[in-house]
């Protein structure tokens, strides 16, 4: 790991999808053990992936992990803290107007 | 959506509801179809985190092993299983002729309470799978599943109104943030227990005026809520286990800035759906304040700083950080060196309305030795 570089790796993955009335989930599991750490990005490759409804849907995939610089690492560490907004249920959106009829993408 | 198969929601009678849910697990083919016709696609864009798991794992609960044996007793035994069925109870609700305005604040709303479920569940989740700790690993799996299981049931409502879910972030980028545990705790009780008290009060004034319950999913926040109630037990017993996490100078003031932080970020996030509000027959004011007061009178437990909501710098500041919100709205809207310039005071004006807020003397609170409470409410 650089002071400013990134670094990129891949590795193979399993993505989980359950879409079904008792459950709504969705999970990435890194199959060789790679760990994450704050600041890096998991990108999984291929198309999208969705269950259709009533169903359960698991993939192999390969991911491309792009480690982040000691910069970076360092950044997140100190700001990630202040994103815990998005835990509570009302805080999803940025706007305090909502936008009626318009389709969200 | 013209050749859409027939959903549970519009039988007429229970045996055919329970008809159509068997037909449906049935014929995937037809489910499907029905799955990728032109239903109006909501991207669900949860947050992913990273933590120190090695400090998560050091968690030892002996301080609280009787208290904490018969929290995950129960949440093994998982009263809830059954709860989340459609039934009789559940009315068909006419969505093309629900007013434009409320339908759309009423969808926000579902969005907005499935993306947090699913958060929560992909976080529970990982720290589970990244665990080693039996007791740690054994409550994460419990929170996981049941939130899971609320986002699926959300999930089939907002089927019903016609939107479906996206989930193609799985296949986007995603960049991971970092969460200290500590903060973890903070957030997840609080957002637990705030979530408590925004549907047992709900709840409670439809009980009252049910000419109001303009949706059926309202009559399953009872036993809804209560899920989220015992998660935040949980917290609440993990920082019991040491004294440091909300014991210390630094501790109590981060305690009360997340207080801070998230009550005043609900009030701005209540205040932008006045039409769903109104429907609900809910003076937004007086809802916020008094899931302010529940949540605050149950957090006695465990935090030793309590927020003073009637304090009169209290509301002030509030309604000026809605209206700093609401002119940053504007401003964005604008665009160009005036919408620049308009976003820049309207950010400084929401963070004096936090300072504000912040600054207020706060009441100090002596925490029992046994945090453990069951919903009163």
């Amino acid at each position: 790991m650089g002071l400013f570089t990134r670094t990129t790796e891949t590795a193979p993955c399993t993505v989980e999808i359950v879409h079904k009335f008792e459950e709504l989930s969705a999970h990435v599991r890194l199959d060789n053990g790679a760990v994450i750490h704050p600041g890096d990005s998991v990108l999984v490759h291929g198309a999208p992936v969705m269950a259709p409804w009533g169903e359960t849907v698991v993939e192999q995939r390969t991911a491309t992990i792009t480690r982040a610089s000691a910069i970076e690492r360092a950044w997140t560490r100190l700001t990630g803290d202040l994103e815990f907004m998005e835990l509570c249920e009302f805080s999803f959106s940025e706007e305090a107007t909502l936008r009626h009829g318009e389709a969200r993408a | 959506m013209n050749v859409q198969t027939p959903h549970s929601a519009d039988a007429t009678t229970v045996e055919e509801g329970l008809a159509r849910v068997e037909a449906q697990a049935e014929a995937p083919f037809d489910s499907k179809a029905a799955t990728d016709l032109a239903m109006q696609n909501t991207l669900l864009t949860p947050r992913f985190y990273t933590t120190d798991f090695d400090e998560l794992d050091a968690i030892d609960v002996t301080p609280v092993r009787a208290d904490w044996d018969k929290l995950i007793d129960q949440m093994r035994s998982d009263p809830n299983k059954g709860h989340f069925k459609k039934n009789a109870d559940w009315d068909q609700i006419d969505w093309e002729g629900m007013e434009p305005e409320l339908k759309a604040e009423f969808i926000d709303f579902l969005v907005s309470s499935c993306t947090a479920e699913f958060s929560g569940c992909v976080l529970y989740k990982e720290m589970k799978r990244r665990g080693t700790n039996a007791d740690i690993k054994e409550l994460f799996s419990y929170m996981s599943r049941d939130e899971a299981r609320h986002a699926g049931f959300i999930n089939d409502a907002l089927r019903e109104a016609g939107v479906a879910v996206n989930l193609g972030f799985l296949t986007r980028e995603k960049k991971y943030t970092y969460f200290r545990p500590k903060f973890i705790y903070y957030a997840t009780y609080l957002s637990e227990k705030i979530g408590y008290a925004r549907y047992i009060t709900i709840y409670r004034h439809l009980e009252k005026n049910p000419e109001h319950r303009f949706h059926p999913i309202f009559k399953w926040f009872k036993e809804w809520c209560n899920d989220e109630f015992s998660h935040g037990e949980a917290f609440a017993l993990l920082m019991k286990t040491d004294p440091k996490i909300t014991e210390s100078l630094t501790s109590r003031l981060w305690i009360r800035f997340f207080l801070t932080a998230v009550y005043s970020t609900m009030w701005v996030r209540d205040h932008a759906r006045p039409r769903f509000h109104e429907a609900l027959g809910v003076d937004i004011d007086w809802y916020d304040q008094e899931v302010f007061r529940k949540t605050s009178e149950i957090a006695r437990q465990i935090f030793p700083v309590e927020l003073d909501i009637d304090h009169p710098a209290w509301r002030k500041n509030l309604d000026r950080m809605n209206a700093a919100f609401l002119a940053m709205d504007r401003a964005r809207a604008q665009g160009g060196v005036g919408g620049w310039f308009g976003r820049m005071t309207a950010g400084a004006r929401a963070a004096r309305a936090f300072a504000g807020l912040y600054l207020i003397p706060v009441k100090r609170n002596e925490v029992p030795d046994h945090p453990r409470l069951e919903p009163a409410y």
